[in-house]
C-alpha cells in the first residue's frame, strides 16, 4: 500500500465537501474515448525495506571504480569529495527547493550561485559565468551557437565554426544536435603527430564564428601553442576553451591566453560520476557574450530597505520570457550539483586546488614513465606534458587488452578506436589524485604480461 | 551576513589531502602555460565552510521548510530513501563508459524506467537521456524533424504552439529551426479548434500540446486536434509538465501523441535542487524509434560465460537506434536522476493512479476552501476563477483582476503577503492569457489541514490593506528584492577590487 500520501482514508470527506461522491467525478472532464479503462500494467507498490533491498541487490551487481582498480577517464574523472558536501547538500532547504522566482525567501541558494558564479569567474579567469549548464558537451554546444549569435554578423565565414578534430565523437554529436538548427555548419582543426594543435590548420578557423578546443586536449595533452590562437583567428572570432578544471591550479587560466568563453565538465569539482549525470557543464565568458549568453545568471542587487540581496537577472534572454527568440530552450538546470562544486572549492581554497592538481600531474608522471619502460608498448606523444591521461600504442587492439586486464579485476583505460576507429591499437590510460602507485605498477606489469603474449 | 570571500584564513586549505605520489621536480609545464595566479578563491576551515552554508541554507525555502504550491513545477515531498539509494558507489562511482557485464544492475533498471515510462504513456519507446524537460522538447522535435527529412517532406517547416504553452516549446522548437505559429486560446484557455484548423497545411511539422493545460483544464477536444494534424500529415508532441494529473486514468497514447516527454523532476520526485537536476526521457510510437538518441537499452539472452554477472534471467545491452540523430547529452542522461525516480515509481507501482488521484483531488480541494473562505469572509468579489470549469485537474489559477482593479491589490502582492504568511507563493503571472495571474498546485503530498489552514491565511492575505500589502514581505530574510536595480548595476561576482 502506498505510503505517501496524507489524505488517504479522507478521500470521500473531501469529495463531499466538493459535493461529489468519487474520484470519478474529478475526472468526468477527460472524453470518454480517451480514458483508461484498465489499472495500470505495473507490479504491486513496495515498502522503503523492500526497494532498498532491490536498490542494494541490483546497484550492487554494478561494478563500481571505488571498488576495483580503473584507469577510465575519458572526460570524466575520479575523484574525492569532502564528506561535509554530501552532508550539507541533503539540507531540505537547498535540495527541495526550486527555482528562485521569489527571490525574498530564495537568498541562500541565489548567493551561493553569485558565489559560485565568482569561483568559477576566478578559476577559468574570465569575468562572467552562469550558474551551470547540463554537462561539458551541452557546455560546449551552447557556446559554439552563442559564438555564432555575437560574431556572425561581421564573420566572413558565416554560419561557420571550427572543432578541434580531437573532440570525442559523443560531444560532436551534441553540438551537431544544437548546432543544426542553426544552420551551423561545423569544420575541424587539424593537430599534428605529436598531438598538438596545428596552427597552420587554425589559420583556416580566421574569419569564422568561433574555435573549439580542450585544455588538456583529449589525449591528455597540454598544448602549449593555444595561448597563439587568440591573434591567429582574430578578434571578430570566438576562441572557445574546454576544460578540466582541477587542471587550473596549475595550468594558466585560458581567460588569460585568450579565451573569449570557456566551458567544462564541473564533475571533479564536487561531484561524482554517477554514471554520468547528473554532473554540471561550466560556461563562462566575457562581456561582449553577456547578453547573448545561455543560461541563469545572479545578480547582486539591494532590497527596497537598501540591504545586500540577490536575484535572477537578465532574465530577458530566456525561454519563460523571450519565448521562441530566448538564447537557449534551457530551464531546469544542475544548480545542486554546482552547489557541490562550490562547496567543494570554498574547502580546497586556491593552495588546496594547486596541491590537487599537482598530485593528479604527478600521479600521471609516474604511470607515464612506468609504462614507458615496458618495450613491448610506446607513448606516441611522449615527449608533450600530460594531464590525467595519455595514450598507449598497443602491440594489438586495446579492446583485447582491456578483455584480458578485465580478466583479473582492472579497468585498463578507454579503447580510444572508439574516439579515432582508425587507431585500433590505441589504449587512453587515465590516473588522477586518487590512482596509488601500486594501482600503477599493478596495471604496468599486466600490460607487460599481456603484450610479451601478443608477440610471442 | 557570512560572506564567502571574506573568509580569509591562513592555512588555504579547509581539508588535508594526502602526499601520496607528489614530487613537484618532475613537473614540468609548458612556460606558456604556468598559471600566475592562483584564483583568488576565499580560504575556509572545515568548520567555517559548514557553517556558511549552513547559514546560506537557512535563507531559503524549500518542501522541507512549508506549503509550496508552486504551479507547473509540482513540488511534491521527496522522500528521502532516494537520496540514500542514490549514495550506493553502484549509482554513485561507476563510469558510463564501462562494459555492459559491470553495470546490469544499472540497465536492468534503466529497462524497468524506460518500460514504466511505456506502460504510464502508450508510447513504445523511451529514452531515459535527455537531462530536462526543455532537453526532452528539443529531443523530441529533432526526431520528427528526422522522420520528415528521411520521408522527404521537408517543406514541413512549421510548429504549432498554443498561446498558454511554456515557454520552452518555442524555444526549443525554434532551437531546432522551426517556425513558430502560435494559436490563441478560447477564453478558458483550451484548444481553439477553429484557429487550429486555419493554420494546418503541409508545411506543418509538429503541434506542442500541455495536457493538462497551463490552466489546469483537460482539453477535451484533444482527440480531435490530433486527427486535424495527422489530417494534414502532422505529429503530436504531449508536453508532459502536466503528466502528475493524469497516470492510470488516460495516456497520451490514447490522446493521439506521437511523442511526449516526461519531467521526472516533477512526476516522479527526483529533488529540485533550488532549479536542477531534473531528468527530461522521452517516449516515443514505434515511427519514430529509430531517431531517438542512443543508447537506449534492451533485453536479450545472456551469451555464455557471462551468467555470473547478470541480474536475472535476461541481458540488458546498450542498443542504437537506427537513424539516431545522435546524443544530446554526452554520457547517458542523469543517471542519477532516474535511480532516485526508479525507487520512487516502486514505492507506487500500479498504485501511481492513486498519486494521479490524489493530487487532483488536492487541487480541486484548495479550490474549493479558496472560494469558501472568501465567502466566509464577504470578500468573493476579490478573485475570479481563470478559467470556469466544473472540475480543474491537478492545478488551477485565480485572477487577482478584480483586487487589482478595486483595491490596487496585484497578484505580486498577495504573493509577497505569503511570503510572510511563511508559504511559497503560488506561481504568478503565468499562463499570459490570464489577468493578475496566481497557478495553485498543492501536490498530493499535502494534507487537508494543511490545505485548510492555506485556505485560510490567503484570504486573511487579501483582507490586508493595499498599502501594507505593497510593503509585504517583512518578515524574511530580506525585503522586495530591486530586479531593476540588479539589471541596471550589473553585478554578476565579487568585486575584489572594491572590497
Amino acid at each position: 500500500m502506498v505510503d505517501q500520501l496524507p489524505n488517504r482514508g479522507l478521500e470521500l470527506e473531501m469529495l463531499q465537501a466538493m459535493g461529489m461522491s468519487s474520484m470519478d467525478d474529478l475526472f468526468d472532464d477527460i472524453p470518454v474515448e480517451v480514458r483508461m479503462t484498465e489499472q495500470l500494467a505495473l507490479p504491486a507498490p513496495q515498502s522503503e525495506e523492500e526497494i532498498i533491498a532491490d536498490a542494494r541487490r541490483l546497484l550492487g551487481a554494478n561494478m563500481a571504480m571505488s571498488d576495483t582498480v580503473s584507469f577510465l577517464g575519458a572526460g570524466l574523472y575520479r575523484n574525492y569529495v569532502p564528506a561535509s558536501v554530501f552532508q550539507l547538500i541533503t539540507r531540505g532547504e537547498f535540495l527541495t527547493s526550486y527555482t528562485p522566482y521569489q527571490p525574498e525567501v530564495s537568498q541562500g541558494m541565489l548567493q551561493a550561485m553569485w558565489e559560485f558564479q565568482t569561483l568559477i569567474s576566478e578559476l577559468v579567469g574570465l569575468p562572467i559565468s552562469n550558474l551551470s549548464l547540463y554537462d561539458g558537451s551541452t557546455a560546449a554546444a551552447e557556446a559554439l551557437t552563442c559564438a555564432v549569435r555575437v560574431h556572425n554578423r561581421k564573420a566572413e565565414q558565416k554560419d561557420t565554426v571550427y572543432v578541434s578534430e580531437l573532440t570525442p565523437p559523443d560531444k560532436i554529436s551534441v553540438m551537431t544536435n544544437y548546432c543544426q538548427g542553426a544552420g551551423i555548419t561545423i569544420k575541424y582543426i587539424k593537430h599534428n603527430s605529436d598531438g598538438s594543435i596545428d596552427l597552420t590548420s587554425a589559420q583556416q578557423a580566421a574569419g569564422s564564428c568561433g574555435v573549439y578546443v580542450e585544455q588538456p586536449n583529449p589525449l591528455g595533452l597540454l598544448d602549449g601553442g593555444y595561448p597563439q590562437l587568440k591573434s591567429i583567428i582574430g578578434d571578430n572570432t570566438a576562441l572557445i576553451v574546454g576544460v578540466q578544471p582541477i587542471s587550473l591550479g596549475l595550468v594558466e587560466a585560458p581567460g588569460h591566453y585568450g579565451a573569449d568563453i570557456v566551458v567544462g565538465e564541473g564533475q571533479p569539482l564536487g561531484s561524482p560520476i554517477t554514471a554520468g549525470g547528473p554532473i554540471y557543464g561550466i560556461f563562462a565568458c566575457s562581456k561582449p557574450y553577456l547578453r547573448l549568453m545561455p543560461g541563469r545568471i545572479v545578480g547582486k542587487s539591494i532590497d527596497v530597505d537598501g540591504n545586500e540581496a540577490y536575484c535572477l537577472t537578465l532574465s530577458t534572454r530566456e525561454q519563460h520570457i523571450r519565448r521562441h527568440r530566448a538564447t537557449s530552450n534551457i530551464c531546469t538546470n544542475e544548480t545542486l550539483i554546482a552547489l557541490m562544486g562550490a562547496m567543494h572549492m570554498s574547502l580546497l581554497g586556491p593552495e588546496g586546488l594547486h596541491h590537487l592538481a599537482l598530485r593528479n600531474i604527478t600521479a600521471c608522471n609516474l604511470a607515464k614513465q612506468k609504462l614507458s619502460e615496458i618495450g613491448t608498448i610506446a607513448l606516441p606523444h611522449s615527449n608533450g606534458t600530460h594531464f590525467n591521461e595519455f595514450i598507449v600504442e598497443l602491440p594489438s587492439s586495446a579492446s583485447n587488452c582491456l578483455e584480458y586486464l578485465d580478466g583479473v579485476d582492472i579497468i585498463g583505460g578507454f579503447d580510444a578506436s572508439r574516439w579515432y576507429p582508425e587507431r585500433k591499437n590505441w589504449l587512453l590510460v587515465t590516473v588522477t589524485d586518487q590512482t596509488s602507485a601500486k594501482e600503477i605498477e599493478l596495471l604496468a606489469a599486466h600490460i607487460a604480461l599481456w603484450s610479451s603474449g601478443v608477440n610471442a | 551576513m557570512s560572506r564567502l570571500f571574506d573568509f580569509a584564513g591562513g592555512i588555504g586549505m579547509g581539508y588535508s589531502q594526502p602526499d601520496t605520489l607528489m614530487s613537484k621536480e618532475s613537473v614540468t609545464l609548458p612556460a606558456s602555460l604556468v598559471r600566475k595566479e592562483l584564483p583568488k578563491w576565499p580560504r575556509l576551515s572545515e568548520p567555517e565552510m559548514v557553517r556558511h552554508y549552513t547559514w546560506l541554507s537557512r535563507r531559503n525555502f524549500g518542501i522541507d521548510t512549508g506549503f509550496y504550491p508552486l504551479g507547473s513545477c509540482t513540488m511534491k515531498h521527496n522522500p528521502r530513501v532516494n537520496e540514500v539509494i542514490a549514495q550506493i558507489p553502484g549509482i554513485a562511482e561507476i563510469h558510463p563508459h564501462q562494459p555492459e557485464h559491470h553495470l546490469q544492475g544499472l540497465l536492468s533498471i534503466f529497462h524497468e524506467m524506460q518500460h514504466m515510462l511505456e506502460i504510464c504513456s502508450g508510447m513504445d519507446q523511451v529514452t531515459l537521456q535527455p537531462v530536462a524537460g526543455a532537453q526532452g522538447e528539443f529531443t523530441a522535435v529533432r526526431c520528427v524533424q528526422e522522420y520528415f527529412r528521411i520521408r522527404g517532406e521537408s517543406q514541413r517547416t512549421k510548429v504549432i504552439v498554443p498561446d498558454s504553452a511554456h515557454g520552452t516549446n518555442p524555444a526549443s522548437a525554434a532551437m531546432a529551426g522551426f517556425e513558430i505559429v502560435e494559436i490563441p486560446s478560447l477564453e478558458d484557455g483550451r484548444i481553439d479548434i477553429d484557429a487550429l484548423k486555419s493554420v494546418v497545411d503541409d508545411t506543418v511539422a509538429l503541434m506542442m500540446v500541455t495536457n493538462p493545460n497551463t490552466l489546469g483544464l483537460f482539453e477535451n477536444n484533444i482527440s480531435q486536434a490530433s486527427e486535424i494534424i495527422h489530417s494534414v500529415g502532422g505529429q503530436m508532441y504531449y508536453d508532459g509538465a502536466n503528466f502528475n494529473a493524469i497516470l492510470g486514468r488516460t495516456s497520451p497514447g490514447l490522446m493521439g501523441f506521437d511523442a511526449v516527454h516526461f519531467n521526472l523532476h516533477k512526476t516522479f520526485s527526483q529533488p529540485h535542487g533550488g532549479g536542477g537536476p531534473g531528468s527530461g526521457p522521452i517516449g516515443v510510437k514505434a515511427h519514430l524509434a529509430e531517431f531517438l538518441p542512443g543508447p537506449i537499452v534492451k533485453k536479450k539472452p545472456i551469451s555464455s560465460g557471462y551468467e555470473k554477472f547478470a541480474v536475472d534471467d535476461m541481458w540488458y545491452g546498450w542498443f542504437q537506434p537506427a537513424n539516431s540523430i545522435g546524443k544530446v547529452q554526452q554520457w547517458h542522461g542523469n543517471a542519477g536522476a532516474v535511480i532516485r525516480c526508479w525507487a520512487y515509481y516502486r514505492r507506487y507501482g500500479y498504485g501511481l493512479k492513486d498519486m494521479s488521484e490524489h493530487a487532483v483531488l488536492n487541487a480541486n480541494y484548495l479550490r474549493y476552501a479558496l472560494h469558501r473562505e472568501a465567502e466566509k469572509a464577504g470578500i468573493s468579489d476579490m478573485f475570479v476563477d481563470g478559467a470556469t470549469t466544473r472540475v480543474a485537474k491537478h492545478e488551477f489559477t485565480l485572477s487577482l483582476l478584480p483586487a487589482k482593479e478595486k483595491y490596487g491589490i496585484s497578484a505580486m502582492d498577495v504573493a509577497k503577503g505569503l511570503l510572510d504568511k511563511g508559504y511559497m507563493a503560488p506561481t504568478v503571472y503565468f499562463p499570459l492569457v490570464v489577468p493578475e495571474c496566481m497557478m495553485f498546485e498543492p501536490t498530493e503530498t499535502e494534507s487537508r489541514d494543511t490545505l485548510d489552514e492555506f485556505a485560510k491565511e490567503f484570504i486573511e492575505v487579501l483582507q490586508e490593506d493595499a498599502e501594507t500589502l505593497h510593503q509585504a514581505p517583512v518578515t524574511t530574510p530580506v525585503r522586495r528584492v530591486d530586479e531593476v536595480y540588479a539589471a541596471r548595476n550589473l553585478c554578476l561576482r565579487h568585486p575584489f577590487d572594491e572590497s
